[in-house]
């Protein structure tokens, strides 16, 4: 065992495969980033679809970006971005080993991704109720060519709903920590494991500040 | 090096002002692109993106801290623009293709239609 944790019981504890707890913890950080960027490629084919069928169908799509509000979409910007601060502090205070006020933040963070999820609801039950989802008997708006309508929509359901899934299992994984903190499990021993999870939370917050504006603002390209 | 020295505990008003940073960026996303929309359409196009770039670069380097880790961090966030690489080989590839037709890579609506199956 190291000599810090042999010095202080609170330690974290130094596996056998590391020679310092600071080559421990930035071996936990590479491995997160090495997660996140293949969740960057699972997202990126998305992206490339998007791009393509952008290009192709420039003017329906932007038709049908006006057609989303985009004052939930700017609330639920606001939102993660906050969450993120949310996290950031959290993060903090499991390096200043202030549990009470990380826990808090955590819960805070949770309370803003809940807030997300709710504002996705209304939006996605807005879309079902005007039969505006990839469905066969999907109905464009006046003056929208059917088919790039339904792929706008097609497309805009399934990466807003992968995203929304992210932010769901943001939310267990945040609940299982603040089980884990509280219950002072032994691998919860310094602010890593926190930090870690932060890291994906900031990763759903990156995709959704991409999200945004391609699907609720930006206009055609070549009108 | 004490885990106190290679652990980097950003003050509260660090995160506070790239919050509010960030904020200001999305508000002014917003006004450009819908509130007080750019004539230009293929220039909004850019300042949408360009905004979000900028957001991103914020998050990324002060909320995941990337800009406080060590360099091998570094390296593996840099892994994660891997993927601009691919997409960019692959839209080369999707747009050229029409100006070196290959036998067998023809656009599908100038093939002949199958009785039974296309229509």
């Amino acid at each position: 065992m190291s000599e810090p944790a042999a010095q202080d019981p609170e330690a974290p504890v130094v596996c056998g495969q590391y020679e310092t707890i600071e080559q421990q913890q930035e071996c936990y950080i590479v491995g997160m980033w090495t997660f996140l960027v293949t969740e960057i490629l699972f997202f990126g084919g998305m992206f490339l679809v998007y791009v393509l069928y952008r290009t192709t169908y420039s003017k329906e799509w932007a038709a049908m970006s006006t057609k989303l509000d985009f004052w939930w979409g700017g609330l639920n910007t606001a939102v993660l971005l906050l969450s993120s601060f949310f996290v950031a502090m959290a993060v903090r205070c499991a390096q200043l080993k202030r549990t009470r006020a990380q826990l808090n933040y955590i819960g805070l963070t949770i309370v803003c991704a809940c807030a997300f999820l709710v504002v996705k609801y209304i939006e996605y039950s807005g879309k079902i109720e005007h039969n505006m989802f990839p469905n066969w008997s999907f109905v464009a708006p006046d003056g929208i060519e059917v088919g790039p309508a339904r792929l706008f929509m097609s497309l805009y359901f399934a990466m807003t709903g992968l995203h929304g899934i992210h932010v769901l299992v943001g939310i267990i994984v945040f609940v299982v920590l603040i089980l884990m903190v509280r219950a002072k499990a032994p691998s919860i021993s310094d602010h890593i494991p926190t930090e870690m999870i932060g890291l994906y939370w900031h990763f759903v917050d990156l995709v959704w500040i991409f999200l945004y504006p391609l699907f609720y603002l930006i206009p055609a390209i070549n009108p | 090096m004490s885990n106190a020295e290679h652990t980097h505990i950003l003050p509260v008003r660090h995160l506070m002002a790239n919050l509010i940073k960030l904020m200001i960026l999305m508000v002014l996303t917003v006004v450009a692109a819908r509130l007080a929309p750019i004539p230009d359409t293929m220039f909004a196009n850019f300042v949408a993106m360009g905004i979000a770039v900028a957001k991103a670069a914020f998050v990324i380097s002060i909320f995941m801290a990337v800009k406080f880790s060590t360099k091998l961090t570094k390296l593996f966030a840099l892994g994660g623009f891997v993927w601009l690489l691919l997409i960019g080989g692959i839209l080369i590839d999707y747009y050229s293709r029409p100006w070196e037709p290959v036998v067998g890579w023809e656009d599908a609506s100038s093939l002949p239609r199958t009785p039974g199956v296309d229509e």
